[in-house]
């Protein structure tokens, strides 16, 4: 009897036993999972990026513009900070500027894929396509499937730039939203810096 | 009583109603997301097992032609892919959904809608799958890649379970079906992984108050660690089946050897997966039987947490074998010894269980109800599994075994009289919740002993069939050979298992209908479910519960006398009168979470963006592909944009038709009270 | 609906000092690529490592600042952690694994 009367009379379950929001954990644990679809993606490359079967064919390796790719790497980090500035305004009730860092950080983005399809536009001019060789469906493979996850992340931050021209702006529930895109969104930078770092610079 | 909300205006008003059809379609509950679950894995299971006997009866006999090889190496594929992506995985997921959130005293899981999302996705992924029945082709439009035509029993996927390229690819696999296969995979695999993103934060965050995490149940505990398997080996598989898709359409070449390719790269990325794989099909059932072997000895588990630890070690531990499955690929010796022997040293972890499961047993007041004998069925079988499996990780003498019948045996010693009499004693031991009935004991144990012995029947004998040479996924096998005899008692047993799941199918369908009423605590138990009315109420807890220790509900209806015998206290049944009180008449008013249409369109959107990728040659290939992503786009954006409606559940009553729709026996007023 | 209090939380001006210096760490890593290649073999033993580090470096620093990281509960560096290990451990052995089978292929 003691015990009923102490229990918990059911409202809204608000309590979450870590103390973490639900969907805040959920982000995380889904990032976790990212590391072994990406790991997966760069070992892939680091397998055939030194195969030499005596192709015919071009590598990845001999096409690189590390100049232009360093410029798409800057590019992406500055996105990552419009997109905590955005937070960062949200958290502060500045509705105007979360908006304006929100298009910022999806434009960024933008100009990020952007250049990448010109990369990879250059470099099927010059002779290496998907098909080219194991290295080459490889680079495409990892670089290809990290724009997509860009791309993902453009969209799901202009649909919250669109929520964000409503009347009454992000709300609380809708600023969590923020904070998660905004993970997902960092996520993706930190791919980039490893994919930058092992694919386009290492020798 | 059900919904008294008012709708707000959207596009597709926000379904209310928790009874009939389209609340199935529409349910965030998941209990009732579990129920379809479960029907729809013992669907698979079906048709998993009809796959059996089609191949059991072409090896009846030597040098058979009751199927071509073609059609055998479609059956033996689809039963091995059947079984695991389409069954056993399911049927876990159907204990998962109903049970965990009863289990830690939450009223849904962290992410309702997510949760219905899963068992879409799934269920369309199966139907794509096996369409390939229908519309797969093995050769190539203009012309079959084999002399005869390929019937249809012949045109689903053909490349084994593990589907090992090169022979998956576009050179050996023209025509569509091992499309079929890999798309089917990556959807079933997208899945999971939703699910156990889901459960992670569940077990997480959404336990009752005083749960802490070593008070939760073993089940619970098995389904986290299996929960972070899925979440580590699933986005594995899902790189790998991308990689074979383009390989097939695109013209990549991973996989393709004379261009430099790697065949045995497919190797290592699929049992990276395949392996913490078996774990998880095995895991779910050893949590159940570490529920059911304490409630049926009248003790507590021996040593509850090194059967947790352990099975947290089995876990980890799983992910560092997976080359044991191709030690005869070609990996060097060094790799070789090197997963030998953590394969050994896997053995260690799983044998503290069965101790502690003995230890269990040991000394207790045994009740051999069925769900008590199928877990002891389990302990032994899953013992012998183990045991042939050990013999697997001595390399030379793998060299030996492997691709033989004697591996066959291994493993559906564990997955069969392991992992499936484990779900077998789940089913029957929570059937009382479920349904608020009894099942028939005397067809229960009828159809344990048939079972039992016809499982043996049929896998015992592969044991020495391997090792007297008989060769896997081959459709004959020689007259010389002497291999007939056994063969034959083989498929004897095959049928004779056949024979006890249908007289399991009456039994379930009859007591739903006619057994006696179970009560709230039939098997007088441990775990916080059984404090809840049977059926389960909507709502679950009508008030949410406080744990004080492990097996809270145990430690309030019995106390331990001076030799640790248990002795009933004095205010036990006025304790277990009251929880089903509050259990039927909660206090106060309870939100749950509302139903909603979208996480069916996503699985409608899933499935049509498959047939996209599979025909994307076609003229309408590519716009369906593009139908499909922006079905599964818009119904995320509908489904994020969609107003939090709440049903407010003020009074319940049992629900005497055991339907499980939420609603009491037909009252014709109640329904036109209904909106 | 964060309730966490956490202390020093970085204000805008820490995330634009924090952003120069990743611009910065980019630039060396990009000038070390271009003093192997051109300059010579210095050390691409040195120049190897030192990118990895660089490149830790400035993954650390967006996880632990831009990610919030630092600030946040520890289980979700238990969880980042876990994954990132699980990945490097696996495709680790999966690449000596591979990279030893050189007679095969």
């Amino acid at each position: 009897m003691a015990d009923l009367a102490q229990a918990d009379i059911g409202h809204h379950d608000e309590h979450e036993s870590t103390g973490i929001d639900n969907r805040k954990l959920g982000m995380w644990v889904f990032l976790s999972s990212e590391f072994l679809f990406f790991g997966a993606l760069i070992s892939n490359y680091l397998l055939f990026k030194g195969r030499d079967f005596g192709y015919t064919t071009i590598f990845p390796i001999e096409l690189y513009d590390i100049p232009f790719t360093s410029i798409s790497s800057f590019v992406l980090l500055m996105s990552s900070l419009t997109m905590v500035l955005a937070h960062d305004a949200w958290s502060t009730g500045d509705q105007n500027r979360t908006r304006t860092w929100l298009l910022a950080t999806a434009m960024l983005g933008m100009v990020f894929i952007g250049g990448q399809v010109f990369e990879f536009t250059e470099f099927v001019l010059e002779g290496m396509t998907l098909t080219s060789n194991p290295a080459a469906s490889a680079f495409f493979f990892l670089t290809g499937f990290h724009g997509a996850h860009v791309f993902l992340g453009i969209v799901m931050l202009l649909s919250l730039y669109g929520i964000s021209r409503r009347s009454e702006g992000l709300t609380e529930k809708q600023g969590l939203n923020l904070e998660l895109v905004g993970l997902y969104w960092h996520f993706v930078d930190i791919i980039w810096i490893v994919i930058f770092t092992i694919v386009y610079l290492i020798p | 009583m059900a919904t008294t909300a008012a709708p707000i205006k959207t596009i597709f008003r926000r379904p209310e109603s928790s009874t009939g059809f389209w609340s199935w379609i529409t349910t965030a509950d998941h209990k009732k997301i579990g129920i379809m679950y479960g029907y729809v894995a013992f669907f698979f299971f079906i048709m998993g097992g009809i796959e059996a006997l089609v191949l059991r009866i072409q090896l009846s006999v030597p040098e058979n032609t009751f199927l071509t090889a073609a059609e055998y190496n479609a059956m033996f594929t689809m039963h091995g892919t059947t079984m695991v992506f389409l069954f056993v995985m399911p049927a876990s997921a159907a204990f998962f959904n109903y049970l965990l959130p009863l289990m830690i005293g939450a009223r849904d899981v962290a992410f309702p809608r997510m949760n219905a999302v899963s068992f879409w996705i799934f269920l369309f992924g199966g139907i794509f799958l096996y369409s390939s029945f229908l519309f797969g082709t093995t050769g190539p439009p203009e012309g079959g890649y084999l002399a005869e035509e390929v019937s249809r029993l012949g045109s689903s996927a053909n490349g084994g379970w593990f589907g090992y390229a090169p022979n998956s690819g576009a050179q050996f696999s023209t025509g569509t079906v091992m499309d079929y296969w890999a798309l089917g995979l990556q959807v079933l695999g997208l899945a999971s992984l939703i699910s156990s993103i889901n459960f992670i934060v569940t077990v997480f965050n959404m336990r009752a108050k005083g749960m802490t995490f070593l008070r939760m149940p073993v089940f619970v505990w098995m389904t986290t660690v299996v929960a972070f398997l899925l979440l580590f080996s699933l986005p594995i598989i899902a790189v790998a089946l991308f990689m074979i898709t383009a390989d097939r359409q695109l013209g990549t070449l991973f996989f393709d050897a004379s261009a430099g390719g790697d065949p045995i790269l497919w190797q290592h990325l699929f049992w990276l997966f395949g392996h913490p794989e078996v774990y998880i099909l095995i895991l779910p059932a050893m949590g159940i039987v570490s529920e059911v072997l304490p409630t049926f000895s009248r003790k507590p588990l021996f040593g509850y947490a090194a059967v947790v630890f352990a099975g947290a070690a089995i876990g980890f531990m799983g992910f560092g074998v997976w080359a044991h499955h191709m030690f005869s690929s070609g990996v060097t010796p060094i790799t070789q010894a090197a997963f030998g022997l953590a394969t050994m040293a896997i053995a260690i972890p799983t044998g503290i269980k069965i101790f502690n499961w003995i230890g269990t047993i040991w000394g207790g007041r045994v009740r051999l109800n069925t769900p008590m004998l199928f877990s002891l069925g389990f302990v032994a079988m899953f013992v012998i599994g183990g045991l042939s499996g050990v013999t697997h990780a001595i390399v030379p003498a793998d060299w030996q075994q492997t691709d033989t019948y004697y591996i066959v045996a291994h493993f559906h010693y564990v997955l069969f009289g392991g992992a499936i009499f484990g779900l077998f004693s789940g089913l029957y031991y929570w059937f009382p919740k479920l349904t608020g009935k009894m099942y028939s004991e005397a067809l229960g144990k009828i159809h344990f002993w048939v079972m039992f012995i016809g499982f043996n029947l049929a896998f015992a004998p592969m044991h020495w069939l391997g090792l007297n040479g008989m060769v896997r996924r081959t459709w004959v096998y020689a007259e010389e050979a002497g291999l007939g005899p056994w063969n034959m008692a083989v498929t004897v047993g095959a049928f004779t298992i056949a024979v006890s799941i249908l007289i399991f199918m009456f039994n379930w369908w009859w007591s739903r209908r006619n057994g006696p009423e179970s009560g709230m605590d039939p098997w007088d138990a441990r775990t916080l479910e059984w404090t809840l009315p049977s059926p389960t109420p909507e709502y679950n807890f009508g008030v949410s519960p406080v744990v004080t220790a492990l097996d809270d509900f145990w430690e309030k209806k019995y106390t331990t006398d001076d030799d640790g015998r248990p002795v009933r206290r004095e205010n036990a049944d006025l304790i277990i009168a009251e929880l089903e009180e509050t259990g039927l008449n909660p206090p106060a008013p309870i939100h749950l979470p509302a139903p909603s249409y979208y996480p069916f369109i996503v699985g409608v959107g899933v499935f049509v963006l498959a047939y996209g990728i599979v025909y994307n040659t076609r003229p309408w290939g590519i716009p369906l592909l593009l139908a499909g992503a922006l079905i599964v786009i818009g119904s995320f954006v509908g489904w994020g944009v969609e107003p939090l409606e709440e049903i407010h559940e003020e009074h319940h009553e049992p629900d005497h038709d055991g339907n499980n729709d939420g609603e009491p026996a037909a009252d014709p007023t109640k329904k036109a009270a209904d909106g | 609906m964060a309730d966490q209090t956490h202390a020093p939380h970085p204000t805008p001006r820490l995330y634009v000092q924090i952003a120069i210096l990743l611009a910065v760490l980019t630039a060396i890593e990009v000038g070390l690529f271009y003093l192997e290649r051109y300059v010579g073999e210095i050390g691409p033993s040195l120049t190897v490592p030192a990118l990895i580090i660089l490149a830790i470096i400035k993954f650390v620093i967006v996880v632990g600042w831009y990610m919030h990281l630092r600030y946040e509960h520890r289980l979700l560096t238990r969880f980042f952690m876990v994954g990132m290990f699980a990945a490097l451990a696996l495709y680790g052995a999966v690449i000596v694994a591979l990279l030893f089978t050189a007679d095969i292929l």
